[in-house]
């Protein structure tokens, strides 16, 4: 998930860490550190983090004070952010909203608001002088229709607010429902303090605390009957709680990835994903691997790290027979969770093992059918496949046609009556040839006349065609003149009749065989 | 949301409404239209004699059906079997016309009930009672669908917590406001009174919250007196609202604003389709057609900064809702094969469905053509944000993704673990894959025996299909074999055997060797490290252990050992292990026990194997064929990256390790202080022990 570290740049933020005692017991300089300086300390923690477990993530530093500036955008190089971090300069006052719309404003322009984010806001504990406006924007935010605040977020974020307070402090306990009112707004979120008095130690144990929380990787297994490889997934996947129509999902993903069959690509037909992730190996001991690109000059015999490039793993057989025969595996993640696992490539040479992850439950691609239906065809009677591989059962067919399918009648809208009438005068002028389609769009007409209930309809057609009958130029079929006199009789005598008998063409000498 | 109010609607519908509505018909037109586009051989014969033809007029009532049947159209083709629409008209008395059934939940079936209720009728005053008609609405409401019953008696926690929400709207033709007033209050007594039954009873759910929508049907001409209200808070359990709709030209976008609101629907319109112009063959058109679908489906490109995506939003000529406009791609042909990143699909169906431009889209993507969609960003640039495509009959919205990705730049397969390993056996990957492929079961199938879905069948497969799977070509000597020994590896992983299909294995196992009795070379070069500067005979001796393993790992039938002990008896191996499958026998534990059964005396031995006759059976002995079929192999290769074991290296580890326990050092010289080494050291300590005890009790 992409995070925004949050850092409050305020004059605040430059006081000491403990303002009650200046001269502390301690003989080291800690005392005479600035909460900005434990700021950094925190946040470079979180960096090294980045650095060592979450390579793959996307990091960037906004600092806020009464404005807010993207120190350094969206990057993979948290070293860069780093450095960023320690020539951050100190402003004016803390407004945590002028902060929080630079964070929304800045993961929109980025990532749109389908993708998942995490925002650190690390603060001195002190709404301050900002408090004030905080609290009236936190309100207008409810009788202006949340035009202007912007919590909750427009994507689906996780707000962390990270207090350099000691737990003590009068103003960090004003401050503290403020922050709790935020993390209420937004839906999702955690206030970190310090356990014990400000330290470069507490303040290192709360950033732990952090991680531990938020930015842990995931590990787990991929198996395939008896085969199976430690993989991590990249972002790490969130749980899943939604609301659907007749019950409130709660479902997180397991540490076992199980493959349950195969299917070929066409036929899953580019289903909807929740998320979707790289799956990428993990060495045996449980260290995600990145290997150095091969120069194609050198010799591959590298350094020792090459060492886990050459241990076989089942990832790579697995990502190797899906893009050889161009299917998706389906897999399991969690109750009732399903997903796919493909070959994909970046439009690069590069090409990776996915996974795309479904909503959960067992009746989420409707061409699919019931997921838990789905079994190995080679088990069935006759292979749906063919001999040949030429057939597919998918996708499922629906049972009812859809209106866009059916040539159902809509007269709500000016012309749609007109045009089927026209449609009938049509073919009755080519009758008899016409025969088979003029009685179709007669009972057509028809029956949609009885059953919204406009007899009126009936008797105005059967003028027109009486009319009809009469204009027929000498040169027509003797037929046609039949026909048409059959059909308007028989619209007048609807009554006289089961209405839901449809009007047929009546048998004459001409009409030939039939 | 949860338990949303449109699961459930009712309509009731006045049926005494004969009025006229106002909407006429020009029936002289269509015989005018004749003469006018005749052929020039029969030039304006337009006859002066001829009678002029009524015009025809719609009442109120055929507004109203159709009306509502266009309302059912765009529901049931968004959303079949998850959103209930039922019917009741009232004249004198009052007529069910559906049910909560999803057989009912269709336009042919209700196009058939309203022909067999007939035109509307005249009432007597007084004789209407709509009422009765709301009373018969709130007690459909109060009866079930069928999901909701599934989930209320689910046994699940959830199930206490099923909310009964729904909506009813009724269609009749109100004077005035004091009327409205009424009609609100006696139907809140009502629901109130029907809730009280419905909650005494077992089959029936009280309503939790009901939407009362009175639809005020006005003929064509000037406006209604009554203004549009709505009651959003009657009570806790009710809302209300009146709204005007007018027949004529204004019904149909009325409507459309009514489906929207009711079922969180928007509306996209698809603009710039190259259409053939119907006259003219070889000039073409753009064309726009408008969809509705879900708004969720626009959640993607709305939610966010309102200025960045205003200019998408307008309004259709004589509509009052925004309709988002995306424009039309050329499609490629090769869409459908590859996998689209899509983060939603719902259903759409098409507005003005039998216009001509709109059947033109629609057959496009019945045909099985998928269409992408491009939005215009304010920057002036362009991206695809939605696709078009039809799956087994119904049309979907895809929605794509249109920001940066976070899986930028993913480092290649080949970059991690494993990356740099080339032997993998991927052609014969490519086999598994296939043999292992779903299909969906039809449901006569679905009632198996054994209470297994399909799903689990399959992973059961995929396990017996892995039980020996070498993941390179280095690691196996078997596989490298080709086709010298098919078919044995194709037929042993299936669950039965014919008689057939053993003495095809048993050929293939005779066929090696004989083989190996003519001093033939294995058939594929031996591929890898393990086959090099390797003997014949040691070749030939790696791959009967190995295919001894797969044997040993593929016992699935009395029919499948057969093909174990005719291996076993061209080895002239008499016994053949079997291990039960209940006993988790770990090849440590195996070895050992076949160790220490080395060393036994013959006594021993027979009482070995009689102690434990269920483990090791001599394969002379007659088992009961029940027993052999539950016999399973031991859970012995989880070939994952730590399969580079096999057996050969197990047994040389083994051999080696007993070489070394041989030329151990003499226990007593290693612990020797001094050359000196204490005797019966363990009897001190116990000693020490005992009296340090005996000390604290004292």
């Amino acid at each position: 998930m992409p995070t925004v570290i949050l850092l409050d740049v305020s004059l605040s933020m430059s006081r000491g860490v403990d303002i009650a005692s200046p001269c502390p017991e301690d003989e080291n300089v800690e005392g005479l550190m600035l909460r900005k300086d434990l700021a950094v300390h925190g946040c470079n923690i979180l960096l090294d983090h980045f650095i060592q477990h979450c390579k793959l993530e996307f990091a960037s530093l906004i600092v806020f004070s009464s404005v807010y500036k993207v120190l350094m955008p969206f990057t993979r190089d948290f070293e860069s952010i780093k450095t960023a971090l320690n020539l951050v300069e100190e402003c004016d006052k803390t407004s945590i909203d002028v902060g929080l719309v630079g964070a929304a404003q800045h993961i929109l322009e980025e990532w749109g608001n389908g993708t998942p984010c995490q925002i650190v806001l690390v603060t001195d504990g002190n709404a301050g002088t900002g408090q004030h406006s905080l609290q009236k924007s936190m309100m207008s935010s409810h009788s202006r229709g949340a035009s202007q605040f912007p919590l909750p977020f427009p994507f689906p974020a996780k707000l962390t607010i990270v207090c350099i307070a000691n737990p003590t402090e009068p103003c960090l306990q004003t401050s503290k429902p403020l922050y709790q009112r935020l993390i209420e707004l937004n839906g999702e979120g955690d206030i970190l303090v310090p356990d014990g008095s400000l330290s470069k130690k507490t303040v290192t144990e709360m950033f732990d605390q952090l991680i531990k929380n938020n930015f842990s990787s995931y590990s787990g297994t991929l198996h395939c009957g008896n085969l199976s490889a430690p993989v991590t997934l990249s972002p790490p996947p969130q749980p899943y709680c939604r609301h659907h129509d007749f019950e409130v999902m709660r479902v997180s993903v397991d540490s076992a990835i199980q493959v349950l069959g195969f299917l070929n690509t066409g036929d899953v037909s580019s289903p909807p994903a929740f998320s979707r992730h790289l799956v990428l190996p993990l060495s045996a001991k449980g260290d995600m691997v990145m290997l150095p690109k091969v120069d194609p000059g050198s010799d591959d015999e590298g350094g020792g790290g090459n060492d886990e490039g050459k241990i076989p793993s089942f990832c790579v057989l697995l990502h190797g027979g899906l893009k050889r025969e161009n299917m998706v595996a389906l897999c399991q993640v969690g109750e009732n969770w399903h997903g796919i696992l493909y070959s994909w490539a970046d439009n690069k040479k590069k090409s990776n093992l996915m996974l795309s992850l479904f909503v959960p439950g067992l009746d989420v691609i409707p061409w699919m059918g019931k997921l838990s239906y789905l079994g190995p065809a080679s088990q069935l009677p006759v292979n749906p496949y063919g001999p040949s591989d030429t057939s597919s059962p998918f996708p499922l067919k629906v049972h009812e046609k859809k209106s866009y399918a059916l040539n159902c009648v809509v007269w709500v809208r000016q012309g749609g009556l007109q045009s089927d009438i026209q449609k009938i005068l049509r073919h009755a002028r080519k009758l008899p040839d016409k025969i088979q389609s003029f009685y179709k769009e007669l009972n057509r007409v028809r029956r949609a006349a009885l059953s919204y209930g406009f007899g009126e309809l009936l008797e105005g057609l059967a003028n027109v065609l009486e009319r009809e009958c009469t204009l027929l130029p000498s040169t027509a079929h003797p037929d046609a003149a039949i026909q048409l006199q059959h059909a308007y009789e028989a619209l007048r005598n609807s009554d006289k009749k089961d209405i839901r008998q449809n009007i047929a063409p009546l048998k004459t000498t001409f009409s030939g065989n039939d | 949301m949860t338990f949303p109010t449109s699961h459930k609607t009712v309509f009731v519908m006045d049926h005494s409404l004969t009025t006229s509505s106002g909407v006429k018909l020009e029936m002289d037109s269509f015989s005018k239209s004749r003469s006018s586009s005749g052929s020039n051989s029969q030039p304006l014969v337009q006859p002066m004699n001829l009678i002029p033809l009524l015009p025809v007029t719609k009442s109120l009532w055929t507004c109203a059906v159709e009306a509502i049947t266009e309302y059912c159209r765009i529901v049931w083709d968004i959303f079949p079997g998850t959103r209930l629409i039922r019917f009741i008209a009232v004249d004198k008395t009052t007529h069910k016309l559906s049910s909560w059934n999803l057989e009912d939940q269709s336009l042919t079936n209700l196009m058939n009930a309203f022909m067999m209720l007939g035109p509307a009728k005249n009432v007597g005053v007084g004789k209407l009672d709509l009422l009765k008609g709301l009373r018969a609405a709130i007690e459909a409401l109060t009866e079930p669908s069928a999901i909701q019953h599934e989930k209320r008696t689910s046994l699940t926690e959830n199930a206490t917590k099923v909310l009964n929400k729904g909506r009813i709207i009724l269609v009749t033709k109100v004077d005035c406001e004091e009327e409205v007033k009424t009609l609100k209050e006696k139907f809140h007594d009502t629901l109130l009174h029907l809730n009280k039954i419905a909650a005494s009873t077992d089959n029936l759910m009280a309503i939790n919250h009901c939407d009362l929508v009175l639809l005020n049907l006005w003929p064509e001409g000037p406006g209604c007196p009554i203004p549009r209200r709505s009651w959003p808070d009657v009570s806790t359990i009710m809302s209300c609202e009146l709204t005007n709709i007018q027949g004529g030209t204004a019904l149909a976008p009325k409507l459309c604003n009514l489906v929207l609101k009711h079922y969180d629907l928007a509306s996209t319109t698809v603009t710039g389709i190259p259409m053939k112009e119907e006259q003219n063959a070889s000039s073409s058109a753009n064309y726009d057609v408008e969809l509705f679908h879900p708004a969720a489906a626009h959640a993607a490109i709305l939610k966010g900064i309102p200025a960045e995506t205003a200019h998408l939003k307008t309004y259709r000529e004589g509509t009052d809702y925004e309709t988002v406009t995306l424009k039309w791609c050329t499609p490629r042909s090769n869409a459908s094969i590859e996998l689209q990143h899509c983060s939603s699909a719902y259903r759409i169906t098409s507005v003005d469905v039998n216009s001509r431009p709109s059947s033109c889209l629609t057959n496009f993507l019945l045909n099985g053509r998928w269409v992408m969609l491009e939005m215009p960003r304010k920057s002036g640039s362009k991206v695809i944000s939605h696709m078009l495509a039809c799956h087994g009959g119904d049309i979907y919205i895809h929605t794509m993704y249109t920001s940066r990705s976070i899986l930028e730049d993913p480092p290649s397969i080949s970059e991690g673990c494993g990356g740099r390993v080339t032997d993998y056996r991927i052609p014969d990957f490519g086999e598994l894959i296939k043999a292992n492929r779903l299909a969906p079961y039809p449901d006569s199938a679905l009632e198996s025996d054994d209470n297994t879905t399909p799903l689990e069948k399959s992973r059961e497969q995929l396990s017996r299909h892995t039980k020996y799977w070498p993941i390179t070509l280095s690691t196996t000597s078997l596989f490298t074999l080709g086709s010298q020994i098919e078919p044995l590896t194709t037929l042993m992983l299936k669950e039965t055997l014919t008689e057939a299909e053993v003495i095809e294995c048993k050929q293939v196992i005779l066929c090696l060797m004989s083989m190996e009795a003519r001093g033939d070379p294995l058939p594929s070069p031996m591929a890898g490290q393990r086959g090099k500067g390797m003997k014949r005979e040691d070749q030939y001796r790696v791959v009967w252990t190995e295919l001894e393993q797969y044997l040993q790992l593929h016992l699935h039938s009395a029919d499948h050992e057969k093909v174990l002990e005719c291996f076993m008896e061209c080895h002239n191996k008499v016994e053949t292990p079997e291990y039960k499958g209940d006993d988790k026998v770990d090849i440590d534990q195996a070895l050992k026990e076949l160790d220490d059964y080395n060393y036994m005396t013959e006594r021993e031995k027979a009482d070995f194997n009689l102690s434990s006759g269920t483990k090791h059976t001599p394969a002379e002995l007659p088992i009961p064929d029940s027993k052999r079929r539950r016999t399973a192999p031991p859970p012995l290769a989880p070939m994952g990256r730590s399969s580079g074991v096999s057996l050969l290296t197990l047994w040389e580890n083994k051999v080696a390790s007993e070489q070394s326990r041989r030329c151990l050092e003499f226990q007593g010289r290693l612990k020797a202080e001094d050359n000196v080494t204490k005797l019966y050291v363990s009897l001190q300590k116990d000693k020490d022990k005992d009296e340090g005890s005996r000390k604290k009790t004292t």
